[in-house]
């Protein structure tokens, strides 16, 4: 067993490291660099850039160099803990990815919850009364937050959130708190700004969950211990929630492992359309401007915790299944 | 049969600018109607800044909360803090009341204009509201000597830097001994520093007197200071890329390998995380960025731009005060927000969540602010541009023959040209993407303005003519057409496509533009194929010279003589031909020669530069008449507040004007002195 | 001890079904499992009427989709009446618009004096049915003038164009795209999933981590890069497969992980070792007695990964890397929709929003049943 955890973590660090070079490539593909991005927002201005100056400053951020040069000198800063710095913004890449870090797990935390939420009741009941008509009617329900398309669908409830509710559009804060530090009030401001997007990026995790449940608690009612609680004389709600649910939560638990990089990926457009002081618009700002440092210091954190996500729910699955342990095929 | 037509439709859009304009309306309009829009273009006001004496008020007062810090000896008291020459200012309608926040969104570090527009207008003169005087700012006043060749800038007395220390003229010369003239700093010569090829140079006189010496007259050089130019951009917006006149001496020598010995700038810019000594002096003289660094602003940054708010606060140094002696500005401090996107900042302007906002505004978005200006208690008002092409397209003049001889042949052609223009159905796009409310025809400016070469010229080659455009087309030798409709190229190498250009993100949605201009191409046989590329990329194609047709607007072409968007005079990738540009700074020398009637045209340009302003009125007029007959450029629609012209105003606030003159040289809303708004009770 | 019948008796048996299923095929049992789904059922339903108006887009389409006319920007949607005091005559009303100057919105009053006749197969725009045919009759339109000019039971959009028209071809646009990428992943899926399943070893796990690294990367900086490095000039058509690769990049994964996970647990199976003893090639062993044990599952995993793929054009088309104009699909129509005044003022440009849902609905019901049809366990 300890080999196969040692094999699993070589491995992980093996796909870390071709992550961390896909991710380099994949944002230096778009022709150009940032400073044919910076040239360009200067000449709008009025100001031009000579050639001696451009050159000059793809020197100074060292953009003149082939790119295997430029991916060792930066994977040399990452593992020294040296992210670098944003040619956007002017500041350090892990300060702008610290600061907008935590809100950008509330608000995946907070989609999860209502994923869960809306999703347990549904699977549940649809396994339960299979082909019924309000197996149906749920159903539909559930898998309705799969088919809207997100970013219409944020939109569209900012602006209602705005006409019928007087809600502020887009962000995580009030106006007035955004800067304040954090105190009691702050964070209600925060929670009472965070279910429109849990909504929106909530409702398209429930159709997988409720098919998972459905499929698993299925599986669980047709085992001979349900039968005979049953005819024991169980209430039915009893039968159904003492032991199949529990048993069939059981495999969520090892998803949770690479739920959280898996919701921030799936965020960053909707993030975008709501105006969230998260990562998702920081990233695609970065890769718009071809940020290098930014952009691929964001993407080779979220495919790293993908990679951890994934080990560990290998890991956990393993310790809840003996077979994997033992090494079968 | 009442089909749905075209006339009933024409009847209520005749399409106008300005209230103050006699209808343009199409000839259907027989009956006198308001243009669309006019009820929200109000008369151009503003405040005064006033030069007599007489006037000038004779004490102080100051905000509330400087007075507590004066009382407990953290400040001096406001009359040595605005000096003896302060900068006095009649406000449009009242003297207001000091307090509040001014709520404003921007979208990001690279938007600092909106921070600059608002609060940081420093140049060194600056135009007044009507963008038709030059007027003091910075300095106090400026003088011609009697030859015309010495312009003598006089600073005011007592004025001092947000830090508190005094404000001379050796920022001025820090600048441009230290950092203009620095080969380390400023790699080549502007060509806005010299004259027929000849640089100016500046002096000082003593402490508070500057002069520019030019070795031949230089009239432009008043408004070149009043915010055109490089040598009068102000620090606020242009330090950063080391321009604007005058910078911070006191604070930057530190940083600079003049005054402070190499190793330790060196180590300094190692230790702020820089490869170099010169990143770090821009970062250091940022005005946005860095929190320290001194100006001379009404408001200073309190936060930096590259955050998710950016606030200024007030500078208790200002130098602006009212007429009753109230140190300016009235308003506390300025916020500006962070917006993801454009939509979310559409949107909280129609929620009334911004006090002044005309900057990334949509016009499409038009209907939805009205709609909500009761519930978000704001009005909205628009202030058209002054310059003829919110949207037209450039061809590439210098397009290279070696690359494709052919599409080189009909890009220089300007029968060809005229015949693309007499193509293009521009009230359909009108219509459809300015809501009506834009003026087609060719990229000339506004009636009122000074080089308005006649109502002839905003039509000449400039109407939807398809059967003339065909005419020319066929008379050009274009006469193969293909299976569908396409001219075929004469040199038998199939069919003559073109490539059309187009940035993404502009202020208007300039890639479905050109798809409509493409689309209406087809009727007269033409193929276009429209591209749309980053930004970046699409300098880069300027730059090389490799871009064939290219959507572009030439807003600040209403001063001609200091705009590079009319005639391509310059070697910026945001110049129709770059290497014309520099043809035109090298004499001749380097680059391509234009055509001959182009060749004309810019020496009446560079005559401009050398003649006092009343006498440039026949020298602009012929070169727009110059422009337009030869379609240099293809106009398609503009004189419309599609950029920066819708803009929402807080009901609440004071001495906004109704309109305000919408261009870069203003700063716009710079031009309004925002100084002067303050809250009503 | 009761009498457990070993082998019951087809003619004696009293229940006739029970003497089907005795007899019944793999596939019957499917149908018969699949039946009693009822949403799996209407979702393909549902999708088989989809893939006819694929193939007849443009019969159903009455406006040129590029046909812009400013004046009829931003028109609501205009119905079909159909009764003609008492008789049954199909007309429109003919429109008058103009733009108002308080509020700016275009305003269309219909004049109902002013009757457009509609009817069935009539001319309009000229196109080729299935692809081939050039015709240009259409399923209906305005009898008297041009159709573009006069219908629009959907409304219009900014530049005049008809929104039912649009949708007819961008449904095409779409699913074809959809089809495509599906078929790209299912090749895909199929081939590496198979190889790494059935012959394991070092293959499997290189595989392995290649979907690993894949799925590991966050799909938007993914399609930025490979669509940024896709040249700006190339046509449609060309622009259109790019994208079909670009989404299938990530989609296949998917399959082929089912694909492995199904190879793996065969190749144990006892009837997998006894073709090997008798002989069989390998090929043989995998497409005549492996492959029909999975085929179902297969069919479950490439429905379900329709959705994923029209999704993905859609979000492609929000960041403004998929279809362009001129082309035509539901990412362009929603793409033209995604701002506040659509919302605020012109909904109607949000119906393209309903076949997408519908159909990503429809195909996720249909992919649920003929799984849980296919899983003899259930």
């Amino acid at each position: 067993m300890l080999s196969y955890i040692l094999r699993r973590l070589l491995l992980a660090l093996g796909t870390a490291w071709a992550i961390s070079v896909l991710a380099f490539i994949i944002i230096q593909l778009p022709p150009g660099d940032y400073i044919t991005t910076y040239i360009a927002q200067l000449a709008a201005d009025g100001t031009t850039v000579s050639d001696a100056e451009a050159a000059a400053l793809r020197e100074q951020y060292g953009l003149d160099q082939p790119i295997y040069v430029q991916y060792a000198k930066w994977m040399g800063q990452v593992m020294r803990g040296n992210y670098g710095m944003s040619m956007e913004w002017g500041r350090p890449v892990a300060d702008l990815i610290g600061e907008r870090l935590w809100l950008t797990v509330a608000v995946a935390i907070a989609a999860i919850i209502f994923t869960w939420i809306l999703a347990l009741p549904i699977g549940v009941y649809s396994a339960v009364r299979r082909y019924s008509l309000g197996d149906y009617v749920f159903t539909v329900i559930g898998f309705l937050g799969l088919a809207i398309p997100n970013f219409l669908l944020a939109l569209a409830l900012m602006y209602f959130g705005y006409v019928f509710f007087s809600a502020n559009i887009g962000g995580l804060f009030s106006p007035e708190l955004v800067d304040a530090p954090w105190s009691g009030a702050k964070l209600w401001d925060l929670i009472q700004h965070l279910p429109v997007p849990a909504i929106v990026l909530g409702v398209a995790g429930t159709a997988e969950m409720i098919r998972v449940m459905r499929a698993n608690l299925l599986d669980e009612l047709n085992k001979p211990y349900v039968k005979t609680a049953r005819a024991r004389g169980l209430a039915e709600s009893r039968v159904i929630l003492k032991y199949p649910v529990r048993v069939a939560l059981n495999p969520f638990v090892s998803t949770i492992g690479y739920l959280f990089p898996y919701i921030v990926s799936g965020s960053i457009i909707v993030s975008l359309v709501l105006g969230l002081p998260t990562v998702g618009p920081l990233l695609l700002r970065a890769l718009l401007a071809q940020d290098m440092f930014l952009a691929g210091a964001i993407v080779l954190m979220l495919g790293i915790m993908t990679v951890i996500g994934t080990l560990i729910s290998d890991l956990l699955l393993m310790w809840v299944d003996p077979r994997i342990r033992m090494g079968a095929r | 049969m009442g089909r749905f037509t075209r006339r009933s439709i024409l009847k209520g859009s005749a399409l106008i600018a300005s209230g103050a304009i006699i209808g343009q309306g199409l000839p259907m309009a027989a009956f006198a109607q308001e243009p669309l829009g006019s009820q929200l273009i109000g008369p151009l006001e503003g405040p005064e800044i006033v030069l007599d004496p007489a006037r000038f008020p004779t004490s102080f007062a100051e905000a509330p909360a400087l007075a507590e810090r004066v009382a407990s000896g953290d400040l001096p008291p406001v009359s040595e803090r605005v000096g003896q020459d302060p900068l006095v200012v009649a406000p449009l309608h009242e003297i207001g009341i000091y307090g509040g926040t001014l709520r404003k969104g921007f979208v990001g570090p690279s938007d600092q204009w909106s921070g600059v527009r608002i609060g940081g207008h420093d140049t060194v003169l600056a135009m007044d509201y009507s963008n038709t005087r030059v007027m003091p700012n910075i300095a106090k006043a400026f003088e011609w000597s009697d030859d015309g060749l010495v312009l003598t800038l006089s600073l005011r007395r007592g004025m001092k830097w947000s830090d508190g220390h005094p404000f001379t003229t050796d920022d001025f010369l820090f600048w441009y001994e230290d950092i203009y003239s620095y080969a380390d700093l400023t790699a080549s010569p502007h060509a806005q520093m010299s004259i027929n090829g000849k640089p100016i140079t500046m002096e000082k006189v003593d402490d508070l007197t500057v002069r520019y010496v030019c070795p031949e007259p230089y009239p432009l050089l008043p408004e070149l200071l009043a915010g055109a130019g490089v040598m009068g951009f102000g620090h606020a917006q242009y330090g950063r890329t080391l321009q604007g006149g005058f910078a911070p001496a006191h604070y930057m020598k530190q940083f600079h390998p003049k005054y402070t010995p190499q190793e330790e700038v060196d180590a300094a810019a190692a230790e702020a995380g820089f490869d170099n000594w010169q990143a770090l002096f821009k970062f250091k003289i940022d005005w946005a960025i860095n929190l320290e660094v001194p100006s001379v602003t009404a408001w200073k940054p309190a936060t930096p731009a590259n955050t998710p708010t950016w606030r200024l606060e007030r500078n208790p140094y200002s130098i602006y005060v009212d007429t009753a002696g109230n140190q300016l500005p009235y308003i506390d401090d300025i916020v500006m927000t962070l917006a993801e996107n454009l939509e979310v900042l559409n949107l909280r302007a129609v929620a009334g969540e911004f006090d002044y906002q005309e900057r990334h505004i949509d016009l499409s978005k038009l209907p939805v602010l009205i709609e909500n200006q009761e519930r978000g208690n704001y009005s909205v008002h628009l202030d058209p541009g002054a310059y003829g092409g919110d949207f037209l397209i450039r061809p590439n003049l210098t397009f290279p023959a070696d690359t494709d001889a052919e599409i080189a042949k009909w890009l220089t052609s300007v029968e060809f040209r005229r015949a693309l223009s007499l193509g293009i159905e521009r009230d359909q796009l009108n219509e459809t993407f300015w809501l009506g409310i834009g003026t087609p025809g060719s990229p000339i400016p506004e009636v009122e303005n000074a080089y308005y070469p006649g109502d002839g010229y905003r039509t000449l080659w400039h109407t939807y003519d398809p059967d003339q455009a065909n005419q020319i087309l066929d008379g050009l030798g274009l006469t193969q057409k293909d299976g569908e409709g396409f001219r075929m190229r004469t040199d038998g190498a199939g069919r003559l496509r073109f490539e059309f250009m187009t940035f993404a993100g502009m202020f208007l949605p300039f890639t479905q533009i050109a798809e409509m201009v493409a689309a209406q191409w087809r009727a007269i046989g033409i193929e276009a194929n429209v591209v749309e590329v980053e930004r970046g990329l699409g300098s880069n194609r300027v730059s090389g010279n490799e871009y064939q047709l290219w959507a572009w607007s030439n807003d600040t072409t209403e001063t001609l003589f200091t705009a590079i968007h009319a005639l391509p005079i310059s070697t910026s990738p945001a110049s129709q031909n770059p290497l014309m540009g520099l043809w035109y700074d090298t004499n001749g020398e380097q680059g391509v020669a234009p055509p001959e009637r182009i060749q004309e045209a810019m020496a009446l340009y560079r005559q401009g530069a050398s003649v006092p302003p009343e006498e440039r009125g026949e020298l602009g007029k012929a070169i727009w008449k110059t422009i337009v007959e030869d379609v240099v450029q293809i106009g398609c629609v503009g004189l419309s507040p599609a950029l920066m012209g819708v803009r929402v105003v807080n009901n609440r606030l004071g001495n906004a004007p109704q309109r305000q003159f919408n261009s870069t040289v203003v700063r716009t809303p710079g031009g309004s002195l925002p100084e002067t708004f303050f809250w009503k009770a | 001890m009761a009498d457990i019948p070993l082998a019951p008796d087809a003619a004696t048996t009293p229940n006739r079904s029970a003497g089907k299923v005795l007899v019944a095929s793999q596939w019957q049992l499917m149908w018969w499992r699949f039946r009693r789904h009822k949403l799996a059922m209407a979702g393909t339903v549902v999708v088989l009427l989809f893939y006819v108006v694929v193939v007849l887009a443009d019969f159903l389409a009455y406006s040129d989709p590029n046909s812009s006319e400013a004046f009829r920007s931003l028109l609501p949607p205009q119905p079909i009446h159909f009764f003609d005091q008492g008789t049954f005559r199909p007309h429109v009303y003919g429109l008058v618009g103009e733009r108002d100057p308080a509020t700016f919105k275009r305003i269309y009053v219909p004049d109902p004096e002013n009757k457009i006749p509609v009817g069935f197969f009539v001319p309009g725009y000229s196109y080729k049915l299935f692809g081939v045919i050039p015709t240009n009759i259409h399923l209906f339109g305005a009898l008297e003038g041009r159709t573009e000019d006069s219908i629009f039971l959907f409304g219009t959009d900014v530049q005049g164009r008809d929104i039912w028209s649009r949708l007819m071809v961008g449904t095409a646009t779409s699913l074809t795209i959809g089809l495509a990428g599906v078929v790209v992943s299912l090749f895909l899926g199929l081939l590496l999933g198979g190889i790494s399943g059935f012959y394991g070893g070092w293959v499997d796990n290189v595989i392995q981590r290649v979907i690993e690294i894949l799925r590991s990367i966050p799909t938007i900086p993914l399609w930025m890069g490979l669509a940024a490095a896709m040249p700006r000039d190339w046509s449609v058509i060309q622009i259109y497969l790019a994208i079909t690769l670009i989404i299938s990049v990530i989609g296949w994964t998917e399959l082929a992980r089912v694909v492995r996970g199904r190879f793996l647990s065969l190749r144990e199976e006892d009837f997998v070792m006894a073709a090997e003893l008798a002989g069989c090639s390998r090929m043989r062993i995998i497409f005549r007695h492996m492959l029909p044990s999975f085929f179902s599952h297969i069919i479950a995993a490439v429905t379900l990964a329709f959705p994923a793929m029209i999704l993905s054009e859609t979000s492609l088309s929000f960041l403004g890397l998929g279809m362009r104009p001129p082309a035509v699909s539901w990412g362009v129509l929603l793409q033209q929709a995604q701002n506040v005044q659509a919302i605020a003022i012109s909904p109607w440009l949000l119906i393209p929003a309903i076949p997408v849902i519908l159909v990503i609905l429809a195909f996720n019901f249909m992919g649920d049943g003929i799984r849980d049809a296919a899983d003899p366990y259930s």
